[in-house]
């Protein structure tokens, strides 16, 4: 037998075993890969943020660090945007998002989503005190590119005929509080936790936050490859432990000051 | 790969997709546009070293060649933000690609402009024209006819860089794309569809550059 023959028959021996040894999960790979490379979208505190060392902390990220430990395995967090989060999964440059990604039903067409880890509520906020939704009529908004509140604002303005004009859409969280604090708009939709934190900085003291977007809880969840269903499963065990240990209301603490809203704990409980 | 395909979500989106490929479309010439005329003029007075002018011209180009268009894009808009003075996004895209087309025309257009002999400048003084009919009429039809390939170059790259107006959250084919993507996360289709939209543009462009050559020119270029 010549040389060629045999790398042939090599070649074909290695393409009939490798779907069968290819096809271990997720859960799999990551524990024998002895790392878990988890997506945070590092500029919405306090749910991720860098501290003044330049190191990522936050809520997420905590859950992060809480889920490698589960897995005994090394936790690596990766920074993202907010656009960044499906295609980083996609590629497989993250197993799972802990992102406060909303769990619409168009989204679930995409990625898989766990059972919901968090419940926003999405505010304005401005310079001069907003007192109800309507009153953003003729306002200049903006909001940052790819969020829910994006969409529900473009929505609600759309509903009451006030068009796209007035609406600015910035890359990222940061940018959008940057063209607050220039003036560039005259208020912003963000999430009362994000809000809650930039009070507490001195460029942002003298603003205020204003109503609450109506009739919307943002219901967010953690994402991974829709396919990846036994990992999903893992996922969804993890966050009902973060509640039932406690390790939920310990980071809430560490990181709202405050404990866990009973109505927050409960409805997690209860999946909506 | 283990990734289906859903078309169709991109599909239903078309119309708002195409009104982004509008709104690049737009953005890319007008700034082509003034960016010729402002490069004809920096060219001129870099030329015949007419201070003051030819001192701004020169720093003009200086930095809008050797800095990144992302960096002035975000200047127009965050940057001059800063000082009180408040752009829309579409308007700071705008002056950032004029700003960098004018800077790379006006060295396309001195290379053109020094191509051309003396003696057609002496010439047409002879004839007792000013310098601006020798300009008009004799210099300028001889220039663009040479240099005009590599403004259409230029043409395509404000095309394709206009696609930095995602940054300043400005709605143009990028920035579109980039918002219905986030609502259905089907981030695949709707860039490769992007893509194919920019190609179709970025051709459109070419060919027609090419048959207005072959009108202006008759066809001696």
């Amino acid at each position: 037998m010549n040389l060629f023959k045999k790398l042939t028959i090599c070649a074909s021996l290695v393409a009939v075993l490798l779907p069968t040894v290819s096809s271990a999960d997720k859960l799999d790979d990551v524990i024998k890969k002895g790392e878990l490379n988890c997506g945070v979208v590092l500029d919405f505190p306090p749910m991720g943020y860098f501290d003044k060392d330049n190191k990522p902390l936050g809520f997420d990220v905590d859950y992060c660090n809480d889920l490698a430990k589960a897995l005994g395995v090394k936790s690596n967090v990766l920074n993202l945007t907010w656009s960044d989060r499906i295609p980083s999964l996609v590629s497989g440059k993250t197993d799972v998002v802990i992102g406060s990604t909303s769990d619409t039903l168009e989204r679930a067409k995409s990625v898989g989503f766990t059972y919901p880890y968090f419940i926003f509520k999405f505010q304005v906020f401005s310079k001069n005190k907003i007192a109800s939704f309507d009153d953003l009529k003729g306002l200049k908004v903006g909001a940052a590119l790819g969020t829910t509140y994006e969409t529900e604002y473009l929505a609600y303005a759309k509903k009451h005929g006030w068009g796209k004009d007035n609406y600015t859409a910035f890359k990222s969280e940061n940018d959008a509080f940057l063209g607050l604090f220039q003036g560039k708009i005259d208020a912003i939709i963000t999430t009362n936790t994000n809000i809650a934190t930039k009070l507490q900085t001195k460029e942002f003291k003298d603003f205020s936050a204003g109503p609450f977007v109506p009739n919307y809880d943002d219901v967010v969840g953690l994402i991974a490859k829709r396919s990846e269903v036994s990992w999903i499963n893992y996922l969804n065990l993890f966050l009902i432990h973060q509640i039932r240990d406690g390790n939920m209301n310990k980071h809430y603490n560490t990181h709202f000051g405050a404990d866990a809203p009973a109505d927050l704990i409960q409805a997690l409980r209860d999946n909506k | 790969m283990d990734y289906q395909f859903h078309w169709n979500t991109v599909f239903q989106k078309m119309p708002e997709m195409l009104e982004g490929a509008f709104v690049t479309l737009h953005v890319s010439i007008l700034s082509m546009l003034i960016g010729i005329v402002i490069a004809v003029f920096l060219a001129i007075v870099k030329m015949n070293q007419i201070k003051p002018f030819s001192y701004i011209s020169s720093v003009w180009i200086e930095i809008s060649r050797n800095t990144p268009a992302l960096f002035q894009i975000y200047m127009a808009y965050f940057g001059l933000g800063a000082f009180g003075i408040h752009l829309s996004p579409y308007v700071a895209v705008l002056s950032a690609l004029i700003f960098v087309n004018a800077g790379y025309l006006a060295e396309t257009f001195r290379g053109g402009f020094q191509s051309i002999p003396k003696t057609q400048y002496s010439a047409s003084k002879s004839l007792g024209m000013t310098n601006f009919q020798s300009y008009w009429y004799i210099i300028l039809p001889q220039m663009f006819r040479r240099i005009y390939h590599p403004m259409t170059n230029q043409f395509v790259w404000s095309i394709l860089m206009s696609s930095l107006g995602i940054l300043v959250g400005m709605s143009e084919l990028s920035g579109e794309t980039q918002r219905l993507q986030s609502l259905s996360f089907r981030t695949l289709e709707f860039f490769m569809v992007a893509a194919v939209m920019y190609y179709i543009i970025t051709k459109f462009v070419l060919i027609s550059a090419s048959l207005i050559s072959r009108r202006l020119f008759k066809g001696e270029i």
